[in-house]
């Protein structure tokens, strides 16, 4: 579905991702795993063509999404209004109308819809930032940190939202617990380089491979 | 061309949901209404005054009122062009929409022309002033207010694409604003340098923002200086563009280099059209058929200073008239220097071999010195002079109008913006 071969990038000299070649299956949860600097947003930009790469090929087969980690867009506009633009965009595009009512009432509560961007929490702005992924109708969504500033109970529904929407999802990951909670397969990244690729289960204890392969 | 409207939508969403573009209007009333009501005040004191002949309301009235878009142009939309770049740059924005299904040409035309309905928005103050000097009884006429319109327009795309351009280059919208502010303060710099200095200065200081505006506000519309103001736009909406994401320094470098030989081609380009009512920048209908049938060149060495006055009075009544008419090379041999030379004053007319010289910068004399060298017999005039158009009134309602019922609408329409975001 998506085929990533020995992609490179290099920033000043330093080799940021080195060699990185991996497959996402369809309709699988894959989960990229590693320490901080190990290359996880700079692969998915990569992938996303928002940044550069050295060398390597990008097969991005029928199209993807990626959703950065802290993005708080347009912060004078209310949610509401952020939610339109982002279903209009990909309405016109695909002639099909996007029920963004659904999705920011699952991930949103109502009362939500007329506030700020500005005014949200750092969970309300994640929880924004994955209705408009949700939004969009790419068949694969790449996703960095999609938990990070949700509370447990936030994190779990927002688990359920995303294992029942049918989509293929590459998920950066930092919280390992989480990543084997809802990963079908999981890639370590270190160093820009990939280290392991497995299920949760071939990985076993997923802490103790983590400290043993970094 | 749905997902244009919805671009479109978006980019006048943020431009309304700034407060950068609600100051600058509610700043740009008081301001266009103090020129107004200065200017309509000097009008009426010179009307009736003792030389009320050959008034124009271009000079008197129309040039003075937009002074203030000038200074809005310079210190105030910069800002707002910065904001439509930089604030999407900050909040992560700019990386969604550029995997939207759209060009990043279309991203780019979209702020742009959200920029352009916040100037045409801004004008709304200048309309008022000008259909308050209608009422007071007061002339204008059509064609020249519309030149001096399309100048100011073009001066604000042109400003408005290069303070995009600065906001795509570098990061942080301070160091954008520095960029565009030390740009301004250059070109200011060039102005000062480059007058009476002639060469490649002297050719790139009349395409300066403020040169550029002058020869629109005395009536004339030059190819040269429009086509010269498109490529620059032109070349930032490109360096935007490539810019948002992903710049190559060599894309831009090749760019600057394209544009650099398209400026040099343009400024050969010596179309123009007189479209002040008082045809200040043509001679006599006869004069100009007479100097046209002049074939050879004519080659103008002038002995004064950039600061000499009578040197400014040369190239207004003068050399302006004579580059719209017949082949001129203009040179300065002082290149701008100052100072005690023994033809201090002079000017030399060289054509076909024979030359004149003479102190005089009027008209009558240097058309003379030229007839005399072309052994052309100086054509009988006919033309009646610009009678000029005298008003003495007071500016009635103009401080109610821009000093309170201005700001007061600002303040509405923005407090009704902001409240129909939160209700939708």
């Amino acid at each position: 579905m998506i085929t990533i071969a020995n992609l490179t990038a290099i920033r000043g000299g330093r080799r940021i991702l080195d060699d990185v070649s991996f497959d996402v299956r369809a309709g699988e949860i894959l989960g990229v795993i590693g320490p901080n600097g190990a290359g996880k947003t700079t692969l998915f930009e990569c992938i996303a063509g928002l940044q550069p790469i050295t060398s390597g090929t990008i097969d991005r087969g029928d199209g993807l999404f990626y959703m950065p980690d802290g993005v708080k867009p347009w912060p004078d506009q209310t949610v509401r209004w952020t939610l339109e633009i982002f279903a209009k965009m990909y309405g016109t595009q695909t002639g099909v109308s996007v029920p963004h009512g659904v999705v920011a009432q699952t991930l949103l509560s109502v009362s939500f819809e007329n506030q700020r961007v500005s005014s949200l929490s750092k969970g309300e702005t994640k929880r924004l930032d994955i209705a408009l992924a949700l939004l969009t109708p790419h068949p694969v969504l790449f996703l960095d940190e999609p938990f990070d500033g949700l509370d447990l109970r936030q994190m779990l529904a927002t688990m359920d939202l995303l294992r029942s929407v049918k989509r293929t999802l590459v998920l950066s990951i930092h919280q390992l617990r989480d990543a084997a909670r809802i990963c079908d397969r999981l890639l370590l990244l270190n160093h820009g380089r990939v280290i392991a690729t497995g299920t949760p289960a071939e990985l076993g204890d997923i802490e103790e491979a983590f400290l043993a392969l970094t | 061309m749905r997902s244009l409207s919805v671009l479109l939508r978006k980019d006048l969403g943020e431009l309304f949901a700034s407060r950068a573009f609600w100051l600058t209007l509610l700043v740009i009333g008081p301001l266009v209404g103090q020129s107004f009501i200065q200017a309509v005040s000097t009008y009426a004191e010179v009307s009736g005054g003792a030389l009320p002949q050959g008034l124009s309301p271009l000079d008197g009235i129309v040039v003075p009122s937009l002074g203030a878009y000038e200074l809005a142009m310079m210190l105030l939309f910069p800002f707002v062009a910065i904001r439509m770049i930089s604030a999407e740059r900050t909040t992560g924005a700019l990386k969604l929409i550029l995997q939207w299904p759209v060009s990043r040409a279309a991203h780019v035309m979209s702020k742009l022309t959200s920029l352009l309905i916040a100037w045409l928005l801004s004008l709304a103050a200048f309309a008022i002033a000008m259909l308050m000097w209608r009422a007071y009884g007061g002339h204008l006429d059509a064609a020249e207010v519309t030149n001096v319109l399309l100048g100011y327009t073009l001066r604000f795309v042109m400003t408005s694409a290069m303070a995009m351009a600065a906001a795509a280059l570098v990061p942080g919208a301070a160091n954008a604003a520095v960029v565009v502010l030390a740009f301004t303060i250059g070109t200011w710099a060039l102005d000062f340098i480059a007058a009476g200095r002639g060469g490649l200065l002297e050719t790139l200081a009349a395409y300066t923002p403020a040169a550029a505006l002058r020869s629109f506000e005395r009536g004339l519309l030059r190819a040269d200086v429009v086509l010269v103001m498109l490529i620059i736009t032109v070349v930032a909406l490109f360096i935007t563009a490539r810019f948002l994401n992903l710049g190559s320094i060599v894309a831009a470098v090749i760019a600057l280099l394209l544009a650099a030989g398209a400026i040099s081609i343009a400024s050969h380009v010596r179309a123009s059209v007189d479209l002040s009512e008082d045809r200040r920048n043509s001679f006599a209908v006869a004069d100009e058929n007479a100097l046209r049938s002049i074939t050879e060149p004519l080659t103008i060495t002038i002995w004064l200073s950039a600061e000499d006055p009578r040197m400014n009075d040369f190239e207004r009544n003068v050399l302006v008239k004579l580059r719209r008419t017949m082949k001129v090379e203009v040179r300065h041999p002082l290149e701008g220097r100052t100072g005690l030379f023994s033809r201090y004053g002079e000017i030399e007319y060289r054509l076909g071999g024979r030359t004149a010289v003479s102190k005089s910068t009027t008209e009558e004399i240097v058309l003379e010195t030229i007839y005399g060298l072309a052994r052309v017999p100086a054509p009988p005039h006919s033309e009646a002079a610009y009678a000029g158009y005298p008003l003495a009134k007071r500016p009635a309602g103009a401080a109610l109008v821009f000093y309170a019922l201005w700001p007061m609408g600002v303040l509405a329409f923005w407090w009704a913006s902001r409240r129909s975001r939160r209700t939708g």
